[in-house]
């Protein structure tokens, strides 16, 4: 089985900040890059951009995790690891706002909302849409979607990569 | 190779089949991701602190600039850059006309009852017409080089009265247009002006003197030196092109430089040098503004003038179809991109004003003494580059354009036209068979669902709903190479409109000509108001730029927003990242001078709103 993936290649990063802006219009009313409101701080992207040690920017989201972290940490079953996608997916409306995915999550991918700080926000893969709104958006190449073989499929993906590792 | 679409099939079939040009529209797919913050005009680089951006988690700049300071910063530069470039325009033509009036130049006026009649208006003096001309010349450059603390001295004799007094009362009159300009460019610079209210009021400041002077007075003095416009059919597209001639397109504004090219081209000795390079002779084929320009005043320019073939983003496949044998160029819309077109098809390039400069043009600076030198280099090169390039390359003109394309209106021929009156104009539309005017203006882009493709399909709309149409810009080079300007497209028209038309023998689209005209459709606007004793923000009129392209037309559109018209675009002016900004444009405005914003991506809902526009402003009259 194939899931999709975000590959991110951060010497491609410009830091332009464009999927973050991708991120803030898909999740606003209109959708729209002229309309969403830039300077609304109960808003918040979904996506980072951060600068490493070298100050080189590099782009980060939620990495759909394996063996999620936050899943293992949710307490009230919002957060759940969807076998067909291989997505995490976060139900909003059973979220409690405990906090225990934000602080499990190793890469600090899942925050409180800036809006009331209430429940949890991550990335959603932009679910009703084929590709993520940030990928689309990104002008260099930095971010794209990938076709990855699912670590669920029993045998061959290991054995070809462990294969290469030799 | 995948390209943007035009509303022109003949281009666009043209272009797509030319796989081995690169142009615009191929450029189009490449570029498509842009930017959200520039989108929305929230990117500051003007200090070494930036590149700032404004995002939930940084709402303002390093310095402390908020997203309203930063857009209208922003927009405040772009619109002075425009009404540079406009103003840029005007002075040249004001040094021609009084060279001309000086006796250094051998150009007759052709428009000397202009003259009269214009000096008169403004008290311009003279015992003789070159005396006024040279009169007129010194108190248009005097009005552009007064300091801002000076107020232009024509603005009152110009504008329409209750304009004149709307804008006296709002501190918006002009000082002297350079400075304009250049204190736009000192206060929306680093830790200056942070109040958007003061820069939008100079934003308009400045649309007022690109009006009067860049456009209105641009077209007068073109109209004295060669010739008032006069109403006639003419053909149209690339349909113009005869390959047997020495093809020499020229593209820019300024038929004050380019004019020089009229006589001299179709001199017996530049016939004689034509037919021993074996052409039948020169022909200037006009593109872009300037083409125009040069249609509307085609009664005086012979039968040298080809015709005019399309707007800016036909340049490119123009020069791709091989029969083009050199390009001379004075102004914008001159683009990057037929450098390349032009080696791949071995034109040389001249350039008339350093501010076009191509790469690989030759640059000939121009001064009106020197006119017969810089036309025969232009001709001498003309005829080695016929003699050189046609053997190798490819000839391919589509069959494209119109042949029965009205042309020539003006402020004044439409009134001629009309009986010497607005009279029957206004009868109509108190009548309700013409429901009001929609001004369609400005640019052609290659955004906005493609090539001319919103300004054609909202022009169609509003015809359908019985609004008459009146084009100035690169809007009248799409809506001409589709048809709507030929008296046929009567057909398309509401019922009304369409009988209207009928009778009159006219299209619904009346073609004023290039971006400059839209001072004409000013001046007709206040000659309508004039007539039926209201200020224009009253009149049952609608202005769009539907597909606006760059600075020049925000300035124009401070002008309408300072005539108070309603003003639609269908891509922002790069001011949404700011509440401020984009409330004051789209709505508190319309308390100020009458005139608002209106943004609208699509056609059908565009129509609807300037059509309530044109409803209410009915009712307002009584209608
Ligand atoms: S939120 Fe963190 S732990 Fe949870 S899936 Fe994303 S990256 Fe992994
Ligand atoms: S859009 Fe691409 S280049 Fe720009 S910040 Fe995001 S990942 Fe980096
Ligand atoms: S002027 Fe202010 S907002 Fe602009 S780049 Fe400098 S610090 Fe940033």
């Amino acid at each position: 089985m194939m899931m999709k993936r975000i590959f991110i290649k951060p010497e491609l990063c410009e830091g332009c900040k464009n999927c973050q802006v991708a991120c803030l219009a898909e999740h606003s009313p209109s959708r729209s890059v002229w309309f969403v409101n830039l300077s609304d701080q109960s808003s918040q992207p979904r996506n980072y951009v951060e600068l490493n040690n070298e100050g080189r920017p590099v782009p980060l989201s939620c990495r759909q995790c394996d063996e999620p972290e936050c899943v293992s940490a949710c307490v009230s079953g919002a957060l759940q690891r969807d076998p067909a996608t291989c997505l995490v997916v976060h139900n909003q409306k059973q979220c409690a706002g405990c906090w225990m995915c934000v602080m499990s999550c190793p890469y600090g991918m899942i925050l409180p909302d800036a809006r009331e700080s209430k429940i949890a926000v991550k990335c959603d893969f932009c679910a009703d849409r084929g590709t993520p709104r940030c990928v689309e958006a990104c002008p260099t190449g930095a971010i794209s979607l990938i076709e990855a073989p699912s670590p669920d499929t029993d045998g061959e993906y290991y054995v070809l990569t462990g294969g290469e590792q030799q | 190779m995948s390209i943007c679409i035009s509303a022109d099939k003949i281009l666009y079939n043209f272009l797509a089949s030319k796989s081995d040009v690169e142009t615009s529209f191929n450029r189009v797919p490449d570029q498509a991701v842009k930017c959200g913050f520039g989108m929305q005009g929230v990117c500051c680089r003007l200090c070494s602190n930036g590149p700032c951006r404004i995002t939930p988690k940084s709402p303002r700049g390093v310095c402390g600039a908020t997203p309203d300071t930063m857009v209208a910063r922003n927009f405040l530069r772009a619109v002075a850059a425009g009404a540079a470039c406009y103003l840029h325009i005007v002075e040249n033509a004001a040094v021609s006309l009084g060279e001309i009036g000086r006796g250094n130049s051998d150009l007759p006026l052709k428009g000397v009852s202009l003259l009269n009649e214009l000096a008169g208006r403004l008290g311009t003096t003279g015992s003789t017409e070159e005396e006024k001309a040279v009169n007129l010349s010194n108190m248009v450059l005097a009005d552009l080089y007064r300091p801002r603390s000076e107020k232009m001295r024509l603005v009152k004799k110009l504008a329409y009265g209750p304009r004149y007094e709307k804008w006296a009362g709002l501190g918006i009159l002009p000082g002297g247009a350079k400075s304009e300009v250049f204190d736009a460019l000192v206060k929306s610079g680093t830790n200056l002006s942070s109040d958007p209210a003061d820069m939008l009021l100079h934003s308009l400041r400045l649309g007022i003197a690109t009006g009067l002077y860049g456009l209105a007075m641009t077209n007068r003095i073109n109209d004295i030196i060669w010739g008032e416009p006069e109403i006639r059919l003419a053909k149209a597209g690339f349909g113009v092109v005869d390959p047997d001639y020495i093809n020499i397109m020229v593209t820019g504004h300024q038929q004050s430089l380019i004019g020089i090219l009229q006589d001299t081209l179709s001199s017996p000795a530049a016939e004689s040098i034509a037919e021993a390079s074996g052409a039948k002779g020169f022909k200037i084929v006009g593109s872009t503004c300037v083409g125009q320009d040069m249609q509307l005043r085609g009664a005086h320019c012979g039968d040298v003038f080809a015709g005019h073939t399309g707007n800016n983003f036909t340049s490119e496949a123009l020069i791709a179809t091989g029969a083009i044998d050199l390009v001379v160029s004075e102004f914008n819309c001159t683009l990057p991109g037929i450098e390349t077109v032009c080696d791949q098809m071995h034109v040389p390039q001249f350039c008339l004003d350093d501010v076009s400069k191509k790469q690989n043009a030759e640059y000939l600076p121009f001064n009106l003494k020197d006119r017969h030198i810089i036309a025969g280099k232009i001709i001498g090169a003309g005829a080695e580059s016929y003699a050189a390039r046609r053997k190798k390359i490819a000839i391919d003109v589509p069959v494209h354009g119109y042949d029965d394309v009205l042309t020539g209106l003006s402020e004044k021929t439409l009134k001629n036209f009309l009986g010497g009156s607005y009279k029957p104009l206004i009868d109509l539309i108190v009548a309700g068979k013409i429901k009001g005017i929609a001004a369609v203006v400005g640019c052609s882009n290659l955004a906005a669902g493609g090539h001319d493709v919103f300004t054609v399909g909202m022009t169609r709309e509003l015809i359908k709903r019985d609004i008459i149409i009146l084009s100035a810009g690169c809007t009248s080079g799409a809506l001409e190479n589709v048809g709507l300007m030929s008296p046929s497209a009567a057909e398309q028209a509401g019922p009304n409109l369409k009988e209207i038309c009928r009778q009159m023998g006219i299209p619904p689209v009346l073609n004023f000509g290039p971006c400059l005209a839209i001072g004409r459709l000013e001046e007709t606007a206040a000659d309508i108001a004039a007539e039926l004793g209201v200020d224009l923000p009253q009149l049952p009129l609608v202005l769009s730029a539907p597909q606006w392209l760059e600075e020049q037309a925000l300035a124009d559109g401070a002008f309408g927003l300072a005539l108070g018209l309603s003003l639609h675009l269908a891509i922002p002016p790069f001011i949404t990242g700011s509440e401020t900004v984009t409330r004051v444009l789209t709505a508190d405005l319309e308390q100020l001078t009458g005139g608002r914003v209106i943004v609208d991506g699509d056609i059908i809902s565009t129509v609807n709103q300037l059509e309530a526009v044109i409803n209410a402003k009915r009712s307002g009259l009584g209608l």
